[in-house]
């Protein structure tokens, strides 16, 4: 064994500017990955922060009917007497906000936005005290304030208050139909702009104080959710069964649903990206694998005199293989050093700077809940795992033609010129 | 004892069969030092390598101190080869990325024997074959002649019982060539080990104490000297 190392080593050094390139090529393969994977977990990491604090919160508690007919919103499939509910939760210890949610024509006017004109929204009417305990949307306003409760006062998006020409102080009419089907028009003061890390807020956000919205749409008291937040570190389906098993002691026909179960949009695409990212990795495999194949292909072509000797003077073919393993691991552990080592270089970037995507997710949805700047992250399962793989790669592809090499007899290869 | 009985050797280039070797048959006793002569394509190397059982025949028999080689499989030819025969070629074959000293213990190292002892056989052999002094210079900064005298000292360094060589002097000129033999003929009385090597030189046919002439892949003549 040590003199197979002993020859693997040299025979590595013998062929050194071979060995360098194929490790490049391994290693700049394995950067690229290194810094996708990066990127992908990344984003995934801050998308899930962003829905969680921005959108969807950890749970939610529902009317057991709500979830299904959600596209429509209806009002009359809401959570009674949310209040009451709310304070459970903080009794036991959770933060918790009730909301309603509602469908809308918001009316525009010429005197503030140049023409007049409307657009159907989504309205999100919230109690702008217990709200920011669960969600972190007052901290993004960039312009004006919260609404106060009982007031006609609104906060919108960003991106939508660019879209509508909307500034600080201008009136909107919502047209919507209160609970029981009756048709209410709201006038609303826009008070606030929110500019928030989640694309999809900027771009839809309308909140509004829930009991204005409770007295102009009949609501009566009643919430369509209860959002609640939970700690990173909280194990989200445990947490769902304690507060299930909490509101079904109400007696109300209650469900809690997660934030993934509710963002099923963003899994799928983040499911579509695990597959993407795994075709990448294989791109990046087999360009490695190519590469150290043809090496390993040159190398026993041109020793095939010298392997004949070595066969004939008593070498089993294990050991000729596993020399030839011991090159190409070689190869793979220079290629697997340089492509972590550049990784983690280029991830330093990509971790403290990142990429700003900003002028593509303001023009369309890609999913992502990041609003400009791609940020890397620090995965470390990743990073050994790629490190890993492309030294066994290298050994993986060198077995076919090693094993070619010993499958010839050794008179040819004696005679091999 | 080397037993070679009505050995019959055929390659197929093609459609076309060649009959290398047509039922050769040879006694060859233990520490002889017999050269297997012959025009190219006599046959020589065939018979040789046979010997060595890095060839698989398709007739006959070889038998080595009653083993019966050629009825072997692959990996007890490689054993056997391992622990009892030695090679030298035309063109040395040596790896170019290994010294002297590393070239010749590697053989001792595929026997896993201790670190010491190969050490000490290593040196010893070296010393004997005229390479003392040049265990760490590489193939390429020794001359044709020390390039063969490293291959000898592979060959015998694992105590062989047979050591066979392939037109060991073909590549070196004359006067080296001579020495060459000289060293082999030495090593042979030093150490009784069978020597068997092929040549279509007369220069080392005069070497040999017996001279087998092969023509046409058969016996022409088996001189004692």
């Amino acid at each position: 064994m040590k003199f197979l190392m002993l020859l693997a080593v040299k025979n590595l050094s013998r062929y050194r500017r071979r060995t360098l390139i194929t490790a490049t090529v391994i290693g700049v393969g394995l950067m690229l990955f290194l810094m996708i994977d990066s990127l992908l977990v990344g984003i995934d990491r801050e998308s899930v922060r962003n829905l969680k604090q921005y959108e969807t919160a950890s749970l939610k508690v529902m009317h057991t009917e709500y979830w299904e007919d959600r596209i429509l919103m209806p009002l009359d499939v809401s959570v009674p007497q949310p209040y009451d509910r709310v304070t459970e939760l903080h009794d036991a210890g959770y933060r918790a906000t009730p909301r309603t949610r509602f469908s809308a024509d918001l009316i525009l006017y010429s005197e503030d936005f140049g023409e007049d004109g409307n657009i159907p929204v989504q309205v999100t009417a919230i109690d702008t005290a217990l709200d920011s305990t669960v969600f972190d949307l007052e901290q993004t306003l960039m312009t004006g304030r919260y609404p106060e409760m009982g007031s006609n006062e609104m906060v919108i998006g960003s991106w939508m208050a660019e879209d509508i020409n909307a500034e600080v102080g201008y009136w909107v009419t919502l047209v919507t139909r209160g609970n029981g089907g009756f048709f209410e028009a709201m006038d609303m003061k826009i008070v606030g702009i929110v500019n928030c890390p989640n694309p999809n807020v900027n771009r839809s956000l309308l909140l509004v104080p829930i009991d204005t919205i409770s007295d102009y749409l009949a609501m009566e008291g009643l919430a369509t959710e209860i959002a609640i937040a939970l700690p990173d570190s909280a194990d989200i389906s445990h947490e769902k069964e304690l507060i299930g098993t909490l509101m079904a002691a109400s007696g109300a026909p209650l469900t809690v649903l997660s934030w993934d179960e509710m963002a099923s949009d963003y899994i799928a695409m983040i499911e579509a990206e695990t597959g993407s990212s795994s075709v990448i990795l294989f791109l990046v495999f087999l360009i490695a694998a190519v590469g150290i194949s043809n090496t390993m292909i040159m190398a026993i072509n041109e020793r095939v005199r010298e392997l004949g000797m070595m066969r004939a003077l008593g070498m089993s073919d294990r050991q000729i293989h596993l020399l030839f393993i011991l090159e190409s691991a070689g190869i793979g552990l220079l290629g697997s050093l340089v492509g972590t080592a550049a990784g983690i270089l280029a991830n330093l970037y990509l971790v403290h700077y990142g990429i700003d995507f900003g002028f593509l997710m303001r023009e369309m949805d890609l999913g992502y809940r990041i609003q400009s700047i791609f940020r890397g992250t620090w995965h470390v399962r990743g990073i050994l795992t790629t490190f890993t793989m492309g030294i066994l790669l290298s050994v993986i592809v060198s077995w076919f033609p090693t094993r070619r090499a010993t499958k010839q007899d050794i008179p040819s290869c004696l005679r091999h010129q | 004892m080397i037993q070679v009985q009505d050995v019959v050797r055929n390659y197929h280039a093609g459609e076309t069969v060649v009959r290398a070797l047509k039922g050769v048959s040879l006694e060859i006793a233990d520490g002889e030092f017999i050269s297997i002569a012959g025009p190219s394509g006599s046959g020589k190397t065939t018979l040789l390598n046979l010997i060595g059982c890095i060839d698989a025949l398709d007739g006959g028999e070889i038998t080595i101190d009653g083993t019966r080689v050629s009825q072997m499989d692959k990996r007890a030819k490689t054993e056997f080869r391992r622990h009892n025969l030695g090679f030298i070629f035309q063109t040395y074959n040596l790896i170019p990325v290994l010294t002297a000293y590393e070239n010749v213990s590697f053989v001792l190292s595929i026997l896993s024997l201790p670190e010491k002892e190969i050490e000490e056989r290593t040196m010893r052999i070296l010393r004997e074959v005229g390479l003392e002094g040049m265990e760490h210079r590489r193939p390429d900064r020794l001359s044709g002649g020390q390039q063969q005298r490293i291959a000898i000292a592979r060959a015998l360094v694992k105590n062989p019982k047979i050591v066979l060589a392939d037109e060991p002097t073909a590549n070196l000129d004359s006067k080296t060539g001579e020495e060459i033999l000289k060293l082999m003929k030495q090593m042979n009385e030093k150490y009784h080990t069978t020597f068997i090597f092929s040549t279509h030189d007369t220069m080392v046919m005069e070497y040999a104490r017996r001279l087998v002439s092969l023509h046409d892949g058969q016996i022409e003549s088996d001189e004692r000297r």
